[in-house]
């Protein structure tokens, strides 16, 4: 009885509209936004090389850590001032503005790849705009969430995602394969490995072609030789990203 | 079973899942850990409340799969474990290990399936991704048995069937 009560919501829980189960997923993550950012910076830190320092005493290593925290800190405000004002001088960019957001959880298994963000400024947030880290295209909101300021970002890399691009002058679409990787099928020429990959003006979304990624790999399409199949990798390193830009074209003032 | 010990564990089980884990391309589910442990360590009907809970709290750091696969999946699983464990003892370090290599690999593959049936796209890899997180979770699981065994002050001179 139990079992089949509990299959029962299973099922109702499958069958439900997405946008609204999503809330749950969405809920946990603002919940626990806290231990989640934790974590994903225990995770960012062990997976950079740290360069080792000398032996100092303890009250020395505070002192020491202190300044570098202020300096990390002042560094970082900076980064942040030079990034909004470089985009905003940039000419294609009149007229857009950037919402910066910061990186809650990324999950970038082989099968699914997704990033959920906390916008400091959800206005003028929506479906399908831009997402910018490390000045590439790295993805498209999917949802937004302006009651808790978040929204979910699919990666190009996830296989959901279908973008218009161009690589040596060829335009197609690239379709995410998971894995952090990219597809672009049916390619007539054969590409570079290294090439980049831009992602084409949309209207409305993105005013000026971006760099998505790079060529990594260019085989004969299995069914048709005359014909390439391109594997493509993001242009920036997703699973170190901490924060990110979202695109917005044509703000309401 | 000691329910809010449990509830503290899932959690902070999932938060790992979802922050430290999820930035790894290859990695175990200590989800699925939690659920061979609870299926071979408790009676029956615990099994089947914890695999169906155990599930929930996956298909809520499964985005952006939708939420059930994982619950259903989970609790089917979990729930056939049980049962085998009442005929079949999983008490050594190896066969703990094949239970939760096959428990990950059956959860991770109908999840899937499950999901496609509602439109979600499924990856080209999937089969190799679903099989080097179970061989992961295989490898690291039977070790977390006594720290959980610890926290869940269950006596591992005790360990057996249980009805």
């Amino acid at each position: 009885m139990l079992f089949t009560w509990f299959m029962l919501t299973g099922f109702i829980l499958l069958f439900a509209p997405q946008n609204l189960t999503s809330k749950f997923q969405l809920a946990f993550v603002h919940v626990f936004r806290w231990p989640l950012s934790i974590g994903g910076d225990l995770a960012l830190t062990a997976q950079t090389q740290q360069p080792l320092t000398g032996s100092v005493s303890r009250s020395e290593t505070q002192y020491l850590n202190y300044i570098a925290n202020l300096e990390k800190t002042l560094a970082e405000e900076r980064q942040k001032f030079e990034k909004l004002s470089g985009l905003y001088n940039t000419y294609v960019w009149e007229g857009t503005d950037f919402a910066l957001a910061d990186v809650i959880t990324a999950n970038v298994d082989g099968s699914r790849s997704e990033l959920t963000i906390a916008c400091r400024k959800s206005a003028g947030l929506a479906e399908g705009q831009f997402v910018l880290g490390d000045e590439c295209i790295i993805g498209r909101i999917s949802d937004v969430f302006p009651q808790i300021s978040k929204a979910e970002v699919v990666l190009v890399t996830d296989p959901t995602s279908m973008i218009p691009i161009e690589v040596e002058g060829l335009k197609n679409i690239m379709k995410g394969k998971g894995n952090n990787t990219a597809k672009i099928e049916m390619v007539k020429n054969e590409v570079k490995v290294g090439e980049n990959v831009f992602a084409l003006k949309k209207p409305g979304f993105l005013d000026a072609p971006m760099i998505v990624g790079k060529v990594s790999e260019c085989n004969r399409n299995q069914k048709n030789p005359s014909l390439w199949d391109i594997t493509v990798v993001p242009a920036c390193d997703i699973e170190q990203l901490e924060d990110i830009a979202v695109i917005i074209m044509n703000p309401q003032k | 079973m000691r329910w809010f010990r449990f509830a503290l564990l899932i959690l902070a089980v999932t938060v790992i899942q979802k922050s430290l884990l999820a930035r790894w391309s290859t990695k175990p589910d200590l989800l699925v850990v939690l659920l061979v442990f609870y299926a071979i360590h408790y009676s029956t009907s615990d099994a089947i409340i914890s695999s169906f809970t155990i599930g929930f709290a996956a298909d809520l750091v499964g985005s952006p799969m939708p939420m059930g696969p994982q619950m259903i999946s989970f609790g089917l699983f979990g729930t056939l474990l049980a049962y085998l464990h009442r005929v079949i003892a999983i008490k050594r370090m190896p066969f703990q290990a094949l239970a939760i290599f096959v428990s990950s690999l059956l959860t991770g593959v109908l999840s899937h399936l499950l999901a496609h049936i509602t439109g979600e796209p499924v990856a080209a890899n999937i089969y190799a991704v679903v099989f080097v997180t179970s061989l992961y979770s295989s490898i690291v699981g039977p070790f977390l048995f006594l720290p959980l065994a610890w926290w869940m002050r269950i006596k591992t001179s005790r360990f057996g069937r249980r009805y």
